[in-house]
């Protein structure tokens, strides 16, 4: 059963560095939506293999899915239709470069996470080590792209990252605490969405390094 | 009763989507407010007599204790000004056709679901929902930030929604780790109260608490806006609109200090000493001094100059929860209240300033006292205040809090921060009592509404916060002084 876990949790680091690879916003998006379904194949696996069955873990795979999976890439993809423009290099270094670097992030959070006793019990804990460094890696992502969805993919798999920690640790959060969060995560992309759209009608671009105005 | 301010605030916004009249938004603007200030009392009033308000109802989120009621206060005792404020203020905007006169609208929904989060952040004892709450205060004040929507408020919002959600998302990972520590101490129904992981704070896992407190300090400390985290604070504080200028600064930071503070209260009680959040707290709080001080003496716009302010007493407020004796954080929760008072007033005041020069730049904004006369001289008191000039209420606090300091023998900190207090002294005087004096430059008499001045609820809201803080910088009622002393004995345990 733990195996089962590991492979999970190494298929979901993997697709953090597949999107890292990305050029285009389209294939981004594409990542984006496998990645959130290897999470709710955990959080659904998760839910039948516990002791006592955890239903609330059913569920939110169900929205995860519902979510992650159909509801945000579309709108995604529905905003990126609309401020479309010629295809231009998206990224500041270039791209084997970025994918050495996320593996130094791996490595750092691997020794970050080994110093802190009660997480691991003796032997390093894999699984948080890989979502700890799906965090740091959407983190990176987000400073290294210059288009504003590529931003929005960064925050996302952030919060995807968030989410496959508590479910690792802890077997998830309270699931009010969950939902919540669903709810925030919904909120938060429909308002970005939405000025990506005003900030290419007002920029005609959607590059963030344009945002440049406000100083000191 | 308690749910009455939860419920208010939904009401109105559903309200608003249905009537369609300016008076009538207003009307229902300021009503809200109203019931919401007449619910505070009676709910200080209990918590004043039994301590704390609890609910079983909906699976005993309500909470609310010393602690929550003191900033709970503040939230509706300035939103209760600023709408009133507001009235005139938007009513200005739309005659000088800054926005189109169907914004009102949404101006009105976006602000009230911002009340309305910040309400439920400072109501539940889940530290989850906590978290959910403050996560959508971002989300509801984004709009707000970018309300006039030209390519400045737009980009001051982008920052503002990105930084924030990115920073608060690892205040998320502290709670995970939070939860995880308490994870073999508690029970299903328990998981993440307040209450129950501060009682059973000595069984909690250390090393996991460190943990979670350095990525707690990290996400709540973006939105309160301390240093290195900061940059998204002037920017949206100086692009908002006025009122919520006002809002954002007085209200905002304090809920997310708010749980900064409750997180402090569970770390200390865990780790049995102050050294390992004293240092962090203290070296942030001190960076945040210092980059406010930077950047205030070398501004040139009377907005931001406030905004960077803000942050400089943020910095003042980790310092003081730093320092942790019974005496910083009296003075830490009483400067909290004193600086929202204040920089609420200054942001409404500059708003005043502002519609009548439409300009934010220093250097064109001259002879306040002569064009506005009342709300220069307000304007001008409050500098003095916000600066730490007695008989004002921040200089009673930031005294606590400097004595505080040397108290536990750190002369060389207090030396530091009284120098840095000096240097942003300095700046506040050497940029912004310039525009009170000299000629006044408004230009061709025709954009300057001559009704400006005779806006009397603009300037009674300005006068009420001025009183207030002039009578506590020299007494402080005894039902606050209880509800301070109380507080402090919940953050220290006494």
């Amino acid at each position: 059963m733990f195996s089962y876990f590991d492979v999970l949790s190494v298929q979901i680091l993997f697709s953090s560095f597949i999107l890292m690879a990305n050029k285009r916003i389209k294939s981004y998006i594409k990542t984006f939506r496998i990645q959130s379904l290897l999470i709710a194949l955990t959080a659904g696996a998760m839910g039948f293999s516990l002791e006592k069955g955890r239903i609330d873990l059913l569920v939110v795979c169900l929205l995860i899915i519902v979510l992650k999976v159909i509801l945000i890439p579309n709108m995604l993809e529905k905003t990126y239709a609309s401020v479309e423009y010629i295809v231009e290099k998206d990224f500041i270094l270039n791209i084997p470069i970025l994918v050495i670097l996320s593996c130094a992030l791996v490595v750092f959070s691997y020794f970050s996470v080994s110093t802190i006793e009660g997480i691991n019990s003796g032997i390093i804990n894999a699984q948080i080590v890989n979502s700890m460094s799906v965090i740091l890696i959407g983190l990176f992502f987000m400073i290294s792209r210059k288009k504003a969805i590529g931003q929005i993919v960064g925050f996302l798999v952030v919060e995807n990252g968030l989410y496959v920690t508590a479910l690792f640790s802890t077997h998830g959060l309270p699931f009010i605490v969950d939902l919540g969060v669903f709810i925030d995560v919904l909120t938060a992309v429909v308002i970005m969405g939405f000025m990506v759209f005003n900030i290419s009608e007002k920029f005609d671009s959607i590059d963030i390094e344009k945002l440049n105005k406000l100083r000191g | 009763m308690g749910f009455v301010l939860l419920a208010a605030p939904i009401i109105a916004v559903l309200l608003f989507l249905f009537c369609s009249k300016r008076t009538l938004q207003h009307t229902v603007s300021v009503l809200t407010s109203t019931v919401l200030l007449i619910t505070a009392v009676f709910i200080t009033r209990g918590v004043l007599l039994w301590g704390k308000i609890e609910y079983q109802a909906l699976g005993g989120i309500f909470y609310v204790d010393s602690l929550s009621i003191i900033v709970l206060d503040i939230v509706l005792i300035i939103s209760f000004l600023v709408s009133i404020y507001s009235v005139s203020y938007m009513e200005n905007e739309i005659k000088n056709e800054k926005i189109a006169p169907g914004k009102l609208k949404i101006f009105y929904v976006l602000k009230y679901s911002f009340i309305f989060t910040m309400i439920l952040a400072l109501t539940v004892k889940n530290m989850g929902i906590m978290w959910i709450a403050i996560e959508a205060t971002t989300l509801a004040s984004a709009f707000l930030v970018s309300f006039y929507s030209n390519r400045y408020a737009l980009e001051a919002a982008w920052k503002y929604i990105i930084i924030c959600s990115v920073g608060i998302a690892l205040a998320l990972l502290g709670i995970i780790f939070l939860h995880l520590s308490s994870i073999e101490v508690l029970h299903g129904s328990q998981y993440l109260d307040w209450p129950a992981l501060c009682e059973n704070a000595k069984l909690l896992n250390p090393s996991v608490v460190r943990l979670a407190f350095i990525f707690i300090l990290v996400g709540f400390g973006t939105k309160a806006g301390l240093a290195p985290m900061h940059t998204w604070l002037p920017d949206a504080h100086s692009q908002a609109p006025s009122p919520v200028s006002a809002l954002l600064s007085g209200v905002l930071l304090n809920s997310a200090m708010y749980g900064i503070i409750r997180t402090v209260a569970i770390v200390n009680r865990n780790l049995g000493s102050n050294a390992y959040v004293g240092r962090l707290l203290i070296a942030v709080g001190v960076l945040s001094i210092a980059t406010a001080a930077i950047f205030i003496i070398t501004q040139r716009d009377y907005k931001r100059l406030l905004a960077y302010s803000s942050i400089e007493h943020m910095g003042i407020i980790a310092v003081a929860v730093g320092v942790f004796t019974p005496l910083s954080i009296f003075g830490a929760l009483l400067h909290m209240i004193n600086h929202s008072f204040t920089k609420s007033m200054l942001f409404l005041s500059s708003g005043r300033v502002l519609q009548k020069y439409s300009t934010k730049d220093i250097s064109k904004t001259k002879g306040v006292l002569r064009v506005i006369p009342i709300t220069g001289t307000a304007f001008l008191l409050g500098l003095f205040a916000i600066a730490g000039t007695p008989p004002f209420s921040v200089f009673a606090s930031k005294l606590n809090i400097a004595i505080s300091i040397f108290e536990i023998g750190g002369f060389w900190l207090g030396a530091i921060f009284l120098l840095l207090l000096a240097v942003v002294f300095v700046g506040i005087a050497l940029n912004l009592f310039r525009i009170f004096y000299g000629q006044d430059y408004v230009q061709d008499k025709k954009t300057s509404t001559p009704s400006a001045e005779s806006n009397f609820a603009g300037i009674a809201v300005i006068m009420v916060l001025l009183t207030i803080i002039s009578i506590t910088g020299i007494f402080i009622p005894y039902e606050l002084k209880e509800l301070v002393l109380n507080a402090q004995n919940i953050i220290i345990g006494s």
